[in-house]
């Protein structure tokens, strides 16, 4: 990796755990360190985006192949969407408590990860690759600002930090900003489903095959439809559809960064 | 499936919205509990697939969880007024049942082949045919001829761009040409024909007989570079079976750089009758008991995928109406309510 992207990656670094530890630690004395919470997380994802332009232009192509690539630019869309659902939404400032900790782990995982260049299939050269993985970071982006609540609401359930959540909305106002962001969620993995499909037509000769990161797909997109309707008809409790939100994120976090690397399904482009 | 309400309802109001379907039958079946529950049938039927990969067909395990959701979908329409009344509702449960629908359709009538073509053949036949129980397209139709193809190699054997010219007539009778590659196929009369990783060399052989006529015939190699170190096969000659060897004494894609699929500067073939072994450069030829094998010379063939699904774009339509009318119904949903005050 060229040095000037290395060291723009590493301030990033630098500016999303210091966003993360003043968040955590407002939450824990119960300041409001929101203005600087959010500076420094916007300057993270600055930086992060611009040492991602700089390796794309030497490469020659975005960051959609190696293990280190997929995290930094998952690690770029968790810090863009969580930062603009906290500057739109100013009652649920508090749970980047607990999104900036899986932010911490993602990071930690790229550093720890190989920055050499990936083969960058032909399969890979079409629109589609930008609109699929688009939409996939969008998705996962919106679950994950859901499971920012969720763990809110399970931690109070638990009896963690209640005084120190108390200028969090209720749990069942929270649940329901939950619902809202995955319903937004059902529709953006939805929409990534159907273009990977019209990908996979061009790229493979047919636009559904079973192969590993598709089924696993599926089976996030068949969890997320029965939390959302069990939400519905059970009128469950705000705790209930907090795992079953933890669950979704789970299994499509297991899709993202776990399957892609195990399989040699034509995913990877090695056809 | 879900019967949301655009805003909350008390109880009176809500059994005046929904009264009781006459049939308890349809009641049961158009019950969200039954979603719930065929939706984890569909998880199970997906697990399984995913945990018999290659072993067994994916399609019977998706019937039952798929039928009951297709009656669990349509009960709802009949039953539940709110349908009616919110209407992305209604056109997103419509859409699911006509993906559901569409899908099934297409599993009786796809079919997925592979071929290969000789450079300057024509396409013979499709070949390891995997096809749902009512397709019946006009394979026997499809006809086009392979005028060559050009593949760019990475360093590290890594393939690259594959284009390839083909020429064929149209429904019209109107000759045509055009390049395709692995992703953009060649489509006639629905079928889809995709350049595929498997490629590599045939000799063209005439056969001079004692007694016949004069036949001209080609021997597919195995694919190439992958069986670089094989390029080996049998064939029927007559009433004798042959083996056919090409024998190429330089590296024509070097792994260490960028390269391109070439013929061979320098070649032979070697036949390998039962009494003994001719080797042959272009224009040579052998005679058997039989009659005269000339060897005419090297080229190349393509190896397609082949793959024909009609329901394609109906399932396209379908799937984005779906996701249209579930966003306008959320919209609507959300819309009562701000987001700052949710």
């Amino acid at each position: 990796m060229e040095q000037r992207e290395l060291q723009i990656l590493w301030v990033a670094v630098v500016a999303y755990v210091l966003s993360g530890v003043v968040a955590i630690f407002g939450v824990v004395l119960k300041k409001s360190p929101h203005r600087f919470v959010l500076g420094t997380l916007v300057l993270g994802t600055a930086l992060l985006s611009v040492s991602l332009g700089l390796r794309w232009e030497r490469l020659g192509h975005g960051p959609f192949i190696t293990m280190f690539e997929v995290l930094a630019s998952n690690v770029w869309s968790f810090g863009l969407i969580f930062a603009l659902a906290y500057w739109r939404y100013p009652p649920i400032r508090g749970t980047a408590a607990v999104v900036m900790p899986i932010i911490f782990v993602m990071l930690g995982w790229m550093t720890l990860s190989s920055t050499h260049e990936g083969h960058f299939p032909q399969t890979f050269r079409t629109p589609w690759l930008y609109i699929h993985v688009g939409l996939s970071k969008v998705f996962l982006g919106t679950v994950l600002v859901a499971v920012g609540m969720a763990g809110i609401i399970l931690l109070r359930r638990a009896g963690i930090g209640l005084s120190r959540f108390e200028k969090l909305p209720a749990d069942e106002r929270l649940d329901d900003l939950a619902y809202r962001f995955m319903a937004l969620g059902i529709i953006f993995q939805t929409l990534m489903l159907i273009s990977g499909a019209i990908w996979a037509q061009d790229a493979w000769g047919r636009y559904w095959a079973w192969d590993p990161l598709e089924t696993w797909s599926f089976i996030t997109w068949i969890m997320l439809a029965f939390a959302l309707h069990w939400r519905l008809t059970m009128k469950s409790s705000p705790a209930v559809g907090s795992w079953m939100i933890l669950g979704v994120f789970v299994f499509a976090f297991l899709t993202f960064f776990g399957v892609p690397f195990i399989s040699e399904s034509p995913h990877k482009g090695a056809v | 499936m879900s019967t949301e309400r655009e805003a909350p309802l008390a109880a009176g109001e809500l059994a005046a919205e929904n009264p009781p379907p006459k049939s308890r039958l349809l009641a049961l079946l158009a019950s969200l509990r039954l979603t719930l529950f065929s939706l984890l049938l569909l998880l199970a039927a997906v697990v399984y697939i995913y945990d018999h990969e290659g072993e067994a067909d994916a399609t019977l395990p998706l019937v039952l969880p798929l039928s009951l959701l297709s009656l669990n979908l349509l009960a709802a329409v009949l039953s539940n007024r709110t349908f009616r009344r919110q209407l992305p509702l209604l056109v997103f449960h419509l859409a699911l049942l006509a993906i559901i629908v569409l899908v099934a359709l297409g599993r009786l009538t796809y079919l997925r082949a592979t071929t290969e073509v000789v450079t300057g053949g024509e396409h013979q036949s499709l070949e390891r045919v995997e096809a749902g129980p009512w397709h019946s397209g006009a394979r026997d139709a499809l006809h086009f001829e392979s005028l060559g193809f050009r593949i760019q190699y990475k360093p590290g054997l890594q393939r690259d761009a594959t284009v390839n010219q083909v020429r064929w007539r149209d429904e019209a009778g109107i000759p045509r040409t055009a390049e395709i590659g692995d992703q953009v196929p060649l489509v006639i009369r629905g079928y889809r024909f995709y350049t595929s990783s498997n490629k590599g060399f045939a000799a063209l052989f005439r056969w001079e007989p004692q007694q016949g006529e004069v036949q001209l015939g080609s021997v597919n190699f195995p694919g190439y570079p992958g069986n670089k170190d094989d390029q080996s096969t049998t064939w029927r000659l007559g009433t004798e079976e042959v083996r056919v060897r090409l024998n190429i004494p330089e590296q024509l894609i070097d792994p260490a750089a960028a390269s391109g699929f070439r013929l061979p500067d320098r070649h032979d073939v070697s036949v390998e009758f039962p009494w003994r072994v001719a080797t042959l450069k272009p224009g040579e030829s052998v005679l058997t008991p039989a009659g005269r094998l000339v060897y005419v010379g090297l080229t190349t063939w393509m190896g397609y995928n082949v793959f024909y699904d009609w329901t394609m774009p109906w399932l396209l339509a379908a799937c984005a109406l779906a996701v249209l009318a579930l966003a306008w119904h959320f919209w609507r949903k959300f819309a009562l309510k701000p987001w700052q005050a949710a």
